[in-house]
């Protein structure tokens, strides 16, 4: 029997009430259990910080955009290498980390599950092959539905019930955990080279809104009963000032919500969170965001907060893509997929002493401090496109501490820090949020029951982190803070320590999470066949190559639902 | 799996060019493939002479000759060249599945390698010219919807790529473009070859010239006067009434070959393409695509880079990732005589690379993996028949324009014989163990 | 000062990487422990005295010398990080030579690989044999490439001298391939002997001087003049030159002269010029 004991950590499992409280967590054939037998291995965490695993709800470290950003960027790879081991491979960083890098860099973190956030239907084998080489972390991705002809045909006819099925029937194909939406009905404009403005310039050929897209896959979403709620990357990320669309697609499905629960999650605020009309005078959104969120509970976001660093910028909205491009005049890939989104990567260097990336810096963090409950606001960086995922521990310490506020705020474009509310603010995170922002609400906004906690019947994915918090006072020790936040003093997946001081001890294969949704069979056979004609119309691939069969993925665990249709 | 009776299997991915068409129906029986339907000329040919000319058993070479030995005795001795070896080339690799090239990766980390694939020989100019301008592209249905405008540049796609054309351009159906018409077809090439028979325009341009029409190109996209009367053989009013063609259409796109990646300027002839497509973006919609050749190029850069962060020529000799073409590329590393060891892979270098190649590979221990004898298996110390993939095995694919596809097998395999994955992965655990021997 | 002699005494069959041949790295070592300094040939690491014989002599002067002697064309990055002191290389050197140099010199008596230079921000580099290709490059998919220090070569370098160049000056005394200058946005590239063509590709500034002949001129470049002088660095160098500034493709700024006695082919460039 396979037990372990992690003894006398100060415990941070705030799904299950605990805040710091000294306990064991025992394990046992990789669940978390009442207790073990005297012949378990133990951990000694004394004196040490205990956290379920960190669960990422959105990163981009697999498919095809991301490994097109590798190939553009050698330069990036060249001088952040890791040396093959005889239990680890070799790799590159920096900022789009090859696979086994990825994965490892991620468990010295103490994460132990990572979420792809944006796969092309057509290109998901592919997404799906570079999960696999990703080791370690538990993994999904979302599939992109916000531009795709079929999607956008049906809820333009009005047939959501149809719609749904096809959402199902492609979530299995794909092998996809939730249903992202990526500017919706803009990347097909993009397919053209044009842009649409705001939620209701209607798609070219398609005469759906983006209001309609977003409101009829979050019906479709319910409908499905999918774990995670829709997924979106709001419309206008190309325009100076668009906090206001960011409200306004919040808005556009508050009437779908029962009870106040949460119907929509907002990816990277902090890329749509800005105010005005010109580069010179842009600035911070956050306030206005943050109340809106307050207010309305039926509201997710994460912060994809930006880092003063030499990053990628990579997203399906191939148009936003091309207007940095423009803007920076830096080397620019462009990859449209037919009949579905797009996608564009620009690598960008985000500088303090840039009045424009000081605020979208101050916005990130405005965006958390503002919004009160921890559980529907979570870290992230979008990684690579605000920063690498490395930074994490950096951006904990700006959000616990206002004296790293202060310290990196002093060296930032002044004209920008005058413009920021951020350097009235006072808050500062206890570790307890922390433990909230980067794991317990991720993945509850998820659905993923046995993640994020360390309660029984959890998977026992836990992280231990070598730092005592009744001995430091993080706010003004941020530094210790950040040493022992980046490397993991153990990092345990399902029962089995991966990581122990910063180092990778063990590489299993984590699991790839996707979501079938059952709907009723006679739906399934009429959409199928409705399917079959639009993919002979529409693909230059045969529908019966299309699917991925379970076979195809090493380590495949699926998730039953029952739909409503 | 085993199919006696006649049976037509359909939606057979083909597995020859990078068009990677997949609407093959191929009729077997006993085994055997009998026909294919819907596939071009190429394909048919590889499907009905695959099983021509094979090995079926392992060959070790023993007192100067190739002779016939058992799996385990190959294994064992690939295993020793490669892990006793200072600086073994591992090459080849577009021709077989992701999975082998995986495998073959984690094999060049372990022995200390360089692991490079046929990209070398042909687009390497341009992952090179996408390394510095980047590239505007899409996936081919997107041309099939869309484009009104299709250039092939010095790519030949009647015979290089014979169903591209119907299957994702000029005579393609799409949802915007229902037919010929509604397209206009541009061939530049350095001689009237017979795709430019089918084109609505050719221009003839001078061997070598594509660098400098392309100059110009930009120069009358920009607008700017052409001070010269002729550019690469094309009269200046030609080159603006092309470039006008180009800014005036709805969504245009450039196909390239060989006749930019080889020919003088090679990746700076890709770079000032890439660079022409890029400006064009201001005006227009407008992309651009290599015409990729072997079935699975695409994939093999792509396992590459998300393996080690760079698509080909990758140099793992001092336990971690490095790039440098020109350095870490396969045909330099054997021109210079750098490797003591190769390992070649569904390829064959002594019949594509140059004669100074071939005597350096004559000297060093060379094992071959291939469905069939090749100019290099004369040369090997190790040879192993493997099945075929797409046919015999199947595998995970990529198209030229990066979709991935899987491959399935239509027919089983001669007994006895293994995958190239499974030889890879049986290798590598030797090596391990000899590893382990070395460092106690 | 001392000047640290390696005499290379083995065949050299597989690539040898030595970037601690440099004044930086072994100036403040004694002899035994330079030879027990850890190189890599192939996939192993070995010591330095398995391939030099290793010895040391005064040579009067304030500052380290490292001499290597013997064939090291096989042996990659003699100078990497070079910031004070020399190098000198009796006979041919491999690739990288100098990579990353600040400052201090180094001296190939022979010929050099390619990536001559690559990433230098300083220093002097000089060359009496010929260069391969990509000179005072940057690395693949950089926009910065060399960003300071002089690169001699006395013979004939490759293709794509200066490529992303931002500033320093490599001159060549021999012909040079294509591309010199490609991508260059500050600089100077003068080529004394003849260049096989493109001179000048998608620069955005710097300078670039053929002093012999060129086939042609790209069309992305304007005829701006005819000057008397061309200047490198301090150095004026007698005319008359063909000037012309592009690329225009890149909106450059850059500058491409072009010696008149050697280019009779681009004598009808002259019907631009005022009458």
């Amino acid at each position: 029997m396979n037990e372990l004991l992690i003894l006398n950590g100060y415990v941070y499992d705030p799904l299950n009430g605990i805040e710091g409280e000294r306990a064991d967590i025992s394990i046992r054939d990789g669940k978390v259990v009442e207790s073990v037998g005297t012949g378990a291995k133990i951990i000694d965490a004394s004196g040490m910080i205990v956290m379920p695993g960190g669960v990422d709800i959105h990163s981009h470290i697999a498919g095809s955009k991301v490994n097109a950003g590798r190939i553009l960027r050698p330069e990036d790879h060249e001088k952040d290498v890791e040396r093959h081991t005889a239990i680890t491979r070799a790799g590159t960083g920096h900022s789009i980390p090859s696979t086994f890098t990825t994965g490892y860099r991620y468990a010295k973190l103490g994460y132990t599950t990572v979420f792809e956030p944006a796969t092309p239907l057509l290109k998901a084998r592919h997404t799906h092959e570079e999960l696999d080489d990703t080791p370690i972390v538990d993994k999904g991705c979302f599939p992109l539905f916000g531009n795709d002809w079929r999607t956008m045909e049906y809820l333009r006819q009005g047939q959501l019930e149809e719609c749904a099925a096809y959402v199902a029937w492609m979530l299995r194909a794909t092998k996809g955990y939730a249903i992202k939406i990526v500017n919706p009905g803009g990347v097909e404009a993009w397919g053209w080279g044009r842009y649409l403005v705001g939620l209701e310039d209607r798609v070219p050929n398609f005469d759906i809104t983006p209001r309609e897209i977003v409101r009829g896959l979050c019906k479709v979403n319910k409908m499905l009963h999918l774990p995670h709620t829709i997924h979106v990357h709001t419309n206008d990320l190309a325009k100076i000032g668009n906090y206001q669309t960011t409200i306004d697609t919040m808005d556009s499905v508050r009437d779908l919500s029962s009870d106040s629960k949460p119907v929509i999650h907002i990816t990277h605020v902090q890329f749509t969170g800005r105010t005005g009309s010109a580069w010179h005078s842009v600035g911070s959104g956050a306030p206005e965001i943050a109340d809106y969120v307050n207010k309305h509970g039926h509201v997710t976001a994460d912060m994809g907060q930006v880092v003063f660093m030499n990053t990628t910028t990579m997203t399906a909205d191939g148009g936003f893509q091309y207007m940095l491009y423009q803007l920076s005049g830096n080397k620019w890939m462009n990859f449209d997929v037919e009949v579905e989104t797009g996608a564009g990567i620009v690598p960008y260097r985000y500088r303090r002493n840039n009045y424009v990336n000081a605020v979208q810096w101050g916005i990130g963090l405005e965006l958390a401090l503002l919004i009160k409950d921890p559980w529907r606001v979570y870290m992230t960086t979008d990684h690579p496109n605000g920063g690498d995922f490395t930074k994490y521990p950096k951006i904990i310490c700006w959000l616990m501490s206002r004296k790293a506020r202060e310290k990196s705020l002093a060296r930032i474009n002044s004209i920008a820090r005058n413009k920021l509310d951020l350097p009235d603010i006072d808050r500062e995170y206890s570790f307890s949020e922390i433990a909230v922002v980067t794991r317990a609400g991720t993945a509850n906004a998820l659905g993923l029951k046995e993640k994020g906690h360390l309660g029984v019947g959890a998977d026992a994915d836990v992280a231990v982190y070598n730092i005592n918090p009744t001995k430091i006072d993080p706010s003004r020790d941020y530094r210790l803070v950040r040493r022992a936040l980046k490397k993991a003093a153990f990092t345990i997946k399902d029962g089995r320590t991966v990581v122990k001081n910063g180092e990778i001890v063990e590489t299993p294969i984590g699991r790839t999470y996707w979501v079938d949704s059952a709907v009723s069979e006679d739906l399934n056979a009429k959409v199928e066949s409705q399917m079959r004609k639009t993919f002979a119309q529409y693909y230059t691939v045969q529908m019966d190559n299309y699917a991925m069969a379970d076979s195809e993925l090493a380590n495949s665990n699926r998730i039953k639902v029952k739909a409503e249709v | 799996m085993t199919i006696l009776s006649k049976t037509i299997i359909p939606n057979v991915i083909c597995t020859f060019c990078g068009s990677t068409c997949d609407d093959l129906q191929v009729t077997v029986e006993d085994e055997k493939v009998l026909s294919v339907r819907s596939g071009c000329s190429s394909s048919l040919s590889k499907y009905l002479n695959y099983n021509a000319d094979r090995y079926l058993s392992p060959l070790v070479r023993k007192d100067g000759e190739l002779r016939d030995a058992t799996y385990d005795d190959a294994v064992c001795r690939s295993a020793e060249i490669l892990a006793n070896a200072k600086y073994p080339l591992l090459y080849g690799w577009s021709s077989t599945s992701n999975e082998a090239s995986r495998a073959g990766i984690e094999l060049a980390e372990w022995v200390g390698g360089v692991i490079d694939n046929t990209t070398t020989v042909c687009h390497g100019p341009t992952l090179l010219g996408v390394h510095d301008i980047g590239e505007v592209s899409a996936s081919l249905g997107e041309i099939m919807h869309r484009a009104d405008l299709v250039v092939y540049w010095g790519s030949n796609p009647v015979h290089s790529h014979p169903h591209h054309i119907m299957r994702y351009t000029s005579m393609s159906t799409g949802r915007f473009r229902l037919s010929k018409k509604n397209r206009t077809m541009v061939v530049v090439d350095v001689r009237r070859t017979d795709t430019a028979k089918l084109a609505d325009q050719f221009i003839q341009i001078t061997p070598n010239g594509d660098y400098e029409l392309m100059c110009a190109l930009r120069m009358a996209i920009r607008g700017d006067e052409l001070e010269q009367d002729v550019i690469s053989g094309v009269p200046a009013e030609k080159i603006e009434e092309l470039a006008e063609l180009m800014v005036s259409c709805q969504f245009g796109v450039i196909f390239f070959g060989l006749g930019l990646t080889m020919t003088q300027g090679r990746h700076r002839n890709v770079d000032v393409a890439l660079s022409l497509v890029r400006d064009l973006n201001a005006r227009t919609k407008f992309l651009i695509m290599p015409m990729r050749g072997h079935f699975n190029v695409a994939g093999a850069n792509e396992v590459s880079a998300w393996v080690t962060g760079f698509p080909y020529a990758v140099d793992l000799s001092q336990g971690y990732p490095r790039y440098n073409p020109g350095d870490t590329t396969a045909v330099d590393v054997l021109v210079r005589g750098d490797c003591d060891a190769a390992l070649v892979v569904a390829s064959d270098p002594v019949a594509s690379f140059p004669i100074e190649v071939s005597r350096h590979l004559a000297k060093i221990p060379v094992i071959t993996i291939d469905p069939h004898p090749s100019a290099t298996t004369p040369i090997s110390e190790v040879v192993f028949p493997t099945t075929v993939v797409g046919i015999e095995t199947g595998g995970c694919i990529y198209r030229m324009d990066g979709v991935a596809i899987m491959t399935r097998p239509v027919v089983s395999p001669p007994p006895g014989l293994h995958s190239d994955v499974e030889i890879l992965r049986d290798i590598l655990a030797h090596v391990k163990k000899l590893k382990a021997g070395q460092q106690a | 000062m001392r000047e640290i002699i390696l005499t290379i005494k083995r065949e050299l069959c597989l690539p040898v990487e030595a970037g601690e041949i440099s004044p930086d790295k072994l100036a403040g070592k004694t002899v035994k422990e330079i030879e027990s300094t850890k190189i890599w040939e192939g996939n192993k690491q070995l010591a330095l005295d398995d391939i030099f014989k290793v010895s040391e002599k005064p040579n009067g002067t304030d500052e380290p010398t490292i001499r290597v002697i013997g064939n090291a064309s096989k042996i990659r990055k003699i100078g990497y990080r070079t910031s004070s002191g020399s190098v000198i290389v009796e006979g041919n050197a491999g690739m990288y030579v100098g990579e990353e140099m600040s400052g201090g010199s180094i001296l190939v008596t022979g010929d050099a690989g390619s990536w001559l230079g690559t990433k230098m921000k300083g220093g002097r580099i000089e060359v009496k044999g010929k260069a391969g290709d990509y000179a005072g490059a940057g690395y693949r998919g950089t926009t910065l490439g060399m960003k300071g220090g002089t690169i001699i070569i006395h013979d004939d370098a490759g293709n794509e001298v200066g490529c992303w160049m931002t500033n320093g000056t490599i001159r060549i005394k021999g012909n040079t391939g294509l591309f010199p200058g490609i991508h260059m946005s500050n600089g100077t590239v003068l080529v004394e002997g003849s260049c096989e063509g493109r001179a000048g590709a998608q620069m955005r500034g710097g300078k670039v001087i053929i002093s012999g002949y060129i086939p042609a001129i790209l069309p992305s470049f304007a005829f701006e003049e005819i000057q008397e002088k061309a200047k490198c660095g301090e150095e004026k160098i007698a005319g008359p030159f063909y000037a012309f500034s592009g690329d225009m493709n890149e909106n450059g700024k850059g500058k491409l002269s072009v010696r008149v006695t050697a280019n009779p082919q681009l004598k009808w460039y002259e019907k631009y010029l005022e009458a």
